[in-house]
């Protein structure tokens, strides 16, 4: 008996004891009473958790699943410290936009409404940009024989801080040249492009639009534009002034490339077909291209 | 409890000279003479920071103050170890915000009454790249904070969440916490 009696004051100071993080709600509409049950320490306390009877780990429900674990603390917000993939930003370069806590007009992350001088007919073409989603139907994506594949891929090379909502402008990387959507068009485009029989790449805008709807649906991919290629778009980081290196997800395996957005070459070369010039196009859009 | 420590930013010739260490209460006078002291003996361009006070970044951006036009301003980020310091200096002034972890506080430096002011809550949306204190009080584009929150938040707390508000009690710390759309009932 003074042992039960001792254990159920244990209990109560339990129950009333503070706990070292902060027992933020995560939303003001939860009760003060949710918040009291999350303060006596998670699912497998108190209430002699998983119907084992008695009160064994009332004390502790430290590895307890109570659904607060996550909650306290600040919402998420910290000190800032932690160096993000791709280092700091100086700002330097780039559009920074103005702050402000309203909801963009636009989707997150919204296009910038730019779009390379095409005609209509480009519009037409990249309307499908989910078209083969379905990895079933890629047979044949062609993998350039001089690609290696990526040994590298984990969750922070896919996930880096900038890839997410507003992520034009919170791309790290404080150089880089980007020379292609205006007047005049690529370099490297023009004749080979008349060879391979089509007469536009996708624009700027289709491309943002995917990323920004990858970014939503927390996907780390997006289909190039008019190939078989999805782009693991948060690998995309420059090397140098005109380069980039990324991954690409073909025929169920991840490539390792880098790309030359300047001279317009994809691993070194000249790119082959259509679809290695789009792969082209897109990683150098995401890296440098204007994006909100 | 909020940490109302004196050890408030140095500008100036020590500007980015900050104590490596914790500065209790008590040491206040001692620190700050001790700093002053390092001022008047080495030279502006032999002053490097200490170890402890690390630069992480200066960060050419936008701010806005009090809801006001935006206007161009830069962010310099200094780990003071125990604490982030912020100073966004905005024309000829300098607003300084100090963040601690563990837990999570927040305070701005009140340069009339030269003593940290906790702030009463945060916001952050990720989307604008912007961060806000006190309501509209001190806004800034600052997507190095976000990303390297975004990062060290990589569990799902974060995943989908745009805006994210924070308020803090009269002890300092965060006693509520909204994302999106649930924070229209915090500003009520």
């Amino acid at each position: 008996m003074k042992i039960s009696a001792g254990l159920a004051l244990l209990m109560a100071g339990v129950l009333v004891a503070p706990v070292g993080a902060a027992p933020a709600l995560e939303t003001p509409s939860a009760s003060v009473t949710v918040q009291l049950i999350a303060r006596g320490g998670g699912g497998r306390g108190g209430g002699g958790g998983r119907g084992r009877g008695g009160a064994g780990r009332a004390g502790g429900g430290s590895a307890g699943r109570s659904g607060f674990q996550g909650s306290g603390g600040a919402g998420g917000l910290n000190r800032g410290t932690t160096r993000p993939s791709g280092g700091w930003s100086s700002g330097g370069s780039g559009r920074v936009g103005s702050p402000s806590l309203d909801r963009p007009a636009t989707r997150p992350g919204g296009t910038a409404g730019l779009s390379r001088p095409g005609g209509s007919g480009s519009i037409n073409r990249n309307t499908n940009v989910n078209r083969n989603t379905n990895v079933n139907r890629n047979t044949n994506v062609n993998v350039n024989r001089n690609w290696s594949r990526s040994v590298n891929v984990n969750a922070y090379a896919v996930r880096p801080g900038w890839a997410r909502p507003g992520w034009g402008v919170a791309r790290p990387w404080n150089h880089g040249w980007y020379g292609g959507w205006a007047t005049p068009s690529w370099g490297w485009w023009g004749a080979r492009a008349a060879a391979w029989g089509v007469g536009t790449l996708a624009t700027a805008a289709i491309i943002n639009s995917a990323v920004d709807a990858a970014v939503a649906g927390n996907q780390t991919t997006i289909v190039v534009p008019n190939t078989d290629y999805q782009l693991l778009y948060g690998t995309v980081q420059p090397s140098g002034t005109y380069a980039v290196s990324f991954d690409v997800s073909a025929d169920g395996a991840v490539y390792q490339l880098s790309a030359d957005c300047q001279s317009g070459l994809l691993n070194g070369q000249e790119p082959r077909t259509a679809q290695e010039a789009e792969l082209l196009n897109a990683a150098c859009q995401v890296a440098y291209g204007a994006a909100s | 409890m909020p940490q109302h420590r004196p050890n408030h930013p140095v500008h100036g010739c020590c500007r980015g000279v900050l104590p490596p260490w914790p500065i209790p209460a008590g040491g206040a006078i001692i620190a700050g003479l001790t700093v002053a002291g390092l001022c008047s003996v080495l030279p502006a361009a032999a002053a490097q920071p200490v170890p402890a006070a690390r630069v992480l970044y200066t960060l050419s951006t936008e701010c806005r103050l009090q809801g006001e036009a935006p206007i161009p301003c830069t962010v310099e980020a200094v780990d003071q170890g125990g604490a982030t310091l912020y100073r966004h200096r905005i024309g000829r002034s300098i607003e300084t915000v100090r963040i601690t972890d563990e837990p999570v506080t927040m305070a701005i430096w009140a340069n009339d009454r030269k003593e940290w002011r906790p702030l009463r809550g945060a916001a952050a949306r990720f989307s604008t790249n912007t961060i806000c204190f006190n309501g509209r009080e001190l806004c800034v584009v600052n997507p190095n904070y976000l990303n390297s929150v975004r990062e060290d938040r990589a569990n799902t707390r974060l995943q989908g969440r745009d805006l994210v508000m924070v308020h803090f009690g009269s002890d300092g710390r965060v006693d509520a916490s909204c994302y999106d759309d649930a924070c229209a009932l915090l500003l009520k």
